[in-house]
């Protein structure tokens, strides 16, 4: 008995292992969605756009994330993909106008447009005529800072904002609703030259000229309106120019600079008139022969694109939290029947779940040539993986399936923010000039994150520990044991990265801002995690605290934690103040208020419900 | 009676004990969340005084009309905790090869204590506004004034005589020798509401200069992290017993005022309190790079010329975000920029302690490594 115990069947570990792998690939497997028009080859069109050259698949999806609140769109029982509603809305927008794509939840927004409350997506058809009476409103709740507005206000902004984003994406490659924009293109680069001599010398100008100027008035116009209104620059820079001269259609058609047209420019401009005409091979053509010519002239951006799209596909947070929980539920299949088996195939699955994580986050830091953590998102992804990984490891010591139900609960659980927090926008955003520092970046930010990460999985198994206490009808001392002192040992780890990590952002601020310590609330939240766990560690050692008083202190761990990694960026002061957040304060309120309910739990005698059921 | 129950054993005993380092810990802690929302109405700089740089935090009620001391302040619990680290360090700890780690670890502690204490004493912070082409050769502290005082008769030489904030007090009467008259100071505001005297307003209590067209008025000082004070000063130079006129000075006020007496000129002016460098920094140009199509900025950087006659430096230097300009015992900052990207602001600091947080650092990482890499490995080959 004793034997079997000691050996897991390795087969069953290395199963469950392929089958989380393949459940996470199964989004690049599967068989495309079908369309006449080559939506891959489309998304994965480089441009630019804040501040960043990205594939178009990226921004389509951030900007229906941002606007629609989902990454594609349900039409008559199909799914829309993001860049086949992007091509839309560039295209054909009197079609895109009648997507039901705008979220409005707020009442009184609703009340502004006259809407009932029985639906929560509108077309824009439905927002055109109140859409000059919400700017209005949106321009005036502006004046108010973030934090004095009212709820009618931030979600009038937010819906001003998603309009603006929405017409803009309908103006980047042609005036929304011109016919054919390759016949303009056309009759404008040939009038462009006398109708600038017109307009440079207007008294010497040939008659010609002026007729030129004069035929040209109305599209010159318009083209302004394009060089201003473009959602992103969809045109590359050509040879000789400075890798970050990309331009919107506007401004190349109005700086031609005496070269031939960027062949960008016609590529485009036919891809909307062949989308109009619903020509596939026509439209086809066109992207083929555009992609092949950005692959002779920017073959680095290019190539970045493609693995971006491929990235954006796979979704590996998405498929890593569905085997976080899958891993979840085998661990407590396997205490419920202590199954060696069962064992193998909770681990396995756990060790693919970290994997994927790992894909995923590595894919990042090379997509976005920065350490892992940048901004808020990207902490949320990283502290999951720490604890994951931390779990990992754990578990080698004390098999007893804690330290994988801590990670993978973790896991879960901050892929579950960071994909909250996406919301937002492009996760891969630039880097503020006094962040841009991918050597700080890459110590202070990930050991203080390394540190977050560390305490909630100490936290996780405080957790356990209350939950064992009145559900396990006789626990065994022994696994008791270990479970305090896997506890003990992540706390000591956790102490040893906060404290390393808040004295390197101490000398990251004496080197950016001329002190080693400020006392702003960033710094102040890092210094609190790292007392907290002295704290643990110091009260063991004296012996104050035991079992019970280690195992509900790491469980007030994680609102210290929780404190100082969002709850100093809701005060909104401070240099640290670029994670701002103001939604997610209820949240955290809750968080705060279930872990004390479970500390509770832990004073309360073991099985104190069965006692009384007695 | 027994040896420990010695008085000085029981302070020993005290002052060395766990119980007063989880005490002071947890003090700390709640003393870090208050500092930490004080911050909201307060600004940084007046809740780190307020809690974290001062002996005790006081407290004064509505309707009490003296402070009341309500809580151990940074410096006490600090001290305290230095106090006790190094009473537990070098009473209890075991001198063995098994704790040298906690022995770095908490030396290198009390190094960072040490350090965060001479800061506090030692480190001064000021701001130095230059703007494209423009040559300066001083710092300033925004938060603290001096009256100038300068005689302005060479047209080659000013030469001026500072008063600093401190002795600004109303009813003080200020001898320096090398002015030839007093200085009686009738009001001081730390913060003032000026503006253009109108018909109704009362007569202004000043008789000269610019003063005495406007209307003063004391205001709330204000202290969040950017705004400014505009501190007002009613002031009268005295000669024999004679007044020379009563002026309103305030850096709020930028015209110069000033009298002319016995063939010499006078200008008086209230201004942000000036620190004089050896050496001279000249901005050359400033950069202010955004990624394109964002406003998100991707660069701020200065160049500038770096004269130092006596010590025969005349050098460019590029002073940009993360890359500060260290010179002369000082470390310039780039802090800010304003005017159509014309002006750099520099955040100039003295602090000879700069390196002790470096130091303390190391030595508390490597500690902690250590200790915790010989518990691991021994917790391992147990369960082994």
């Amino acid at each position: 008995m004793k034997k079997a115990l000691s050996k897991p069947p390795r087969w069953i570990y290395w199963a469950a292992f392929a089958a989380a792998l393949l459940g996470a690939a199964w989004p690049l497997l599967a068989p495309a969605h079908k369309s006449a028009f080559p939506l891959a080859e489309v998304s994965r069109l480089p441009v630019l756009e804040g501040g960043r050259v990205k594939p178009l698949d990226s921004f389509a999806r951030n900007a229906l994330l941002v606007i629609r609140g989902t990454q594609s769109l349900p039409v008559e029982g199909k799914t829309m993909s993001a860049t086949e509603w992007l091509l839309e809305a560039m295209f054909k927008p009197e079609a895109a106008d009648t997507k039901k794509i705008f979220v409005i939840d707020d009442p009184d927004v609703l009340g502004l447009l006259g809407l009932q409350q029985n639906e929560r997506r509108f077309a824009y058809w439905q927002l055109e005529p109140k859409r000059d009476e919400v700017g209005q409103q949106a321009q005036r709740a502006e004046k108010l800072e973030a934090a004095r507005r009212s709820r009618f206000q931030s979600a009038v902004i937010s819906l001003s904002r998603r309009l603006d984003l929405y017409e803009q994406i309908k103006n980047t490659i042609m005036v929304s609703g011109s016919d054919d924009p390759v016949s303009e293109l056309a009759v404008f680069s040939t009038a462009l030259p006398g109708a600038l001599r017109a307009v440079h010398a207007p008294k010497t100008a040939s008659t010609r000229d002026r007729a030129a100027m004069k035929a040209l008035s109305e599209l010159l116009e318009r083209y302004r309106f394009l060089a201003r209104a473009a959602a992103f620059r969809p045109l590359s820079p050509r040879e000789g120019e400075p890798d970050d001269a990309w331009k919107s259609v506007g401004e190349a058609v109005l700086q031609p600079n005496g070269r031939p047209p960027h062949p960008g420019l016609e590529a485009y401009a036919l891809m909307a008139r062949d989308y109009r005409q619903s020509d596939a091979k026509a439209f086809s053509s066109a992207v083929n022969e555009y992609a092949s010519w950005l692959d002779l002239e920017r073959p680095g951006e290019a190539r970045r694109a493609r693995d971006e799209v491929l990235f954006n596909t796979a979704e590996p947070f998405v498929s890593g939290m569905a085997l976080y929980v899958a891993a979840l539920l085998a661990v407590f299949a396997w205490w419920a029947t202590r199954r060696r088996d069962v064992a193998a195939a909770a681990d396995g699955l756990f060790a693919g779940a970290v994997l994927v994580h790992t894909v995923g986050l590595v894919a990042r830091i090379w997509l976005q040539g920065r350490p892992p953590v940048t901004n808020l998102y990207s902490s949320a992804v990283f502290v999951g993986w720490v604890a994951a990984l931390l779990g990992l490891f754990a578990e080698r010591i004390h098999r007893k399936g804690f330290a994988i139900a801590g990670g993978a609960l973790l896991g879960f659980c901050t892929l579950l923010i960071a994909q909250h927090l996406s919301a937002s926008g492009d996760t891969m955003e630039m880097m503020r000039a006094v962040l841009d520092s991918n050597f700080w970046l890459g110590t202070h930010v990930v050991t203080v994150t390394i540190g977050y990460g560390s305490t909630f999985l100490a936290g996780a198994l405080g957790i356990t520990w209350v939950l064992r206490r009145h559900l396990v009808a006789e626990p065994d001392p022994e696994t008791t044991k270990a479970l305090v002192s896997l506890a003990y040992g992540i706390v000591a780890f956790a102490l040893l990265f906060s404290f390393i990590g808040t004295t390197l952002g101490g000398i990251w601020a004496d080197q950016s801002w001329g002190r080693f310590w400020g006392w702003d609330p960033k710094e102040n939240g890092a210094l609190l995690i790292v007392l907290w766990n002295a704290f643990i560690l110091h009260a063991r050692f004296a012996g104050y605290a035991r079992e019970r008083g280690v195992m509900l202190m790491t469980v007030v761990g994680n609102i210290v934690t929780s404190l100082s990694w969002f709850g100093v960026n809701m005060l909104g002061i401070g240099l640290h103040s670029y994670g701002f957040m103001d939604k997610a304060f209820h949240w955290l309120l809750a968080f705060g208020v279930s872990q004390l309910f479970l500390v509770w739990l832990g004073f309360l005698p073991p099985r104190f419900w069965a006692a009384e059921a007695d | 009676m027994r040896p420990n129950d010695a008085p000085l054993h029981r302070v020993t005993g005290f002052l060395s004990s766990m119980k007063l380092t989880l005490v002071c810990l947890a003090l700390l802690m709640i003393l870090v969340i208050a500092c930490t929302l004080l911050q909201v109405p307060l600004g940084t700089h007046l809740a780190v005084e307020r809690t974290i740089r001062s002996f005790l935090v006081w407290w004064t009620p509505d309707w009490s009309p003296v402070q009341i001391p309500i809580f151990p302040g940074g410096g006490l619990v600090g001290g305290v905790l230095l106090l006790n680290l190094l009473f537990a360090q070098f009473l209890k700890l075991e001198r063995s090869r098994r704790k040298a780690g906690l022995w770095l670890a908490h030396l290198g502690l009390a190094l960072l204590f040490v350090g965060e204490f001479a800061t506090a004493l030692l480190q001064v912070e000021s701001q130095m506004p230059v703007q494209v082409g423009q040559t300066r050769d001083y710092s300033e502290d925004t938060r603290l004034m001096e009256l100038a005082v300068v005689d302005a008769t060479d047209p080659a030489k000013d030469v001026v005589t500072t008063i600093p904030q401190s002795r600004l007090r109303p009813g003080a009467v200020i001898e320096t020798p090398s002015l030839p008259f007093k200085i009686a100071v009738k009001r001081w505001y730390e913060n003032a509401d000026l503006g253009m005297r109108k018909p109704n307003d009362p007569a202004s209590e000043a008789n000269a200069g610019i003063g005495a067209g406007l209307s003063v008025r004391e205001a709330d000082i204000v202290t969040s992290d950017d705004a400014q004070n505009s501190a007002a000063a009613l002031i009268e130079p005295v000669e024999g017993g004679q007044s020379l006129g009563a002026y309103w000075v305030s850096n709020a006020l930028g015209a110069p005022q000033g009298f002319a007496r016995e063939g010499r000129t006078w200008r008086l002016t209230l201004r942000p309190r000036r620190y004089y460098l050896p050496f001279s920094v000249t901005l050359k140009e400033f950069k202010h790079d955004i990624y394109p199509g964002t406003d998100i900025p991707k660069n701020f950087s200065s160049l500038v010329r770096l004269n130092d006659p006596a010590a025969g430096e005349d050098r460019d230097a590029l002073i940009y975000m993360n890359h500060p300009l260290r010179y002369g015992g000082k470390t310039f900052y780039q802090a800010s920029f304003g005017q159509n990207d014309q002006l750099s602001v520099f955040q100039v600091v003295r602090n000879p302690g700069w390196l002790i947080p470096y130091l303390s650092c190391i030595m508390v990482g490597l500690g902690l490594l250590l200790h915790f890499g010989v518990k691991l490995s021994s917790s391992l080959k147990r369960i082994s």
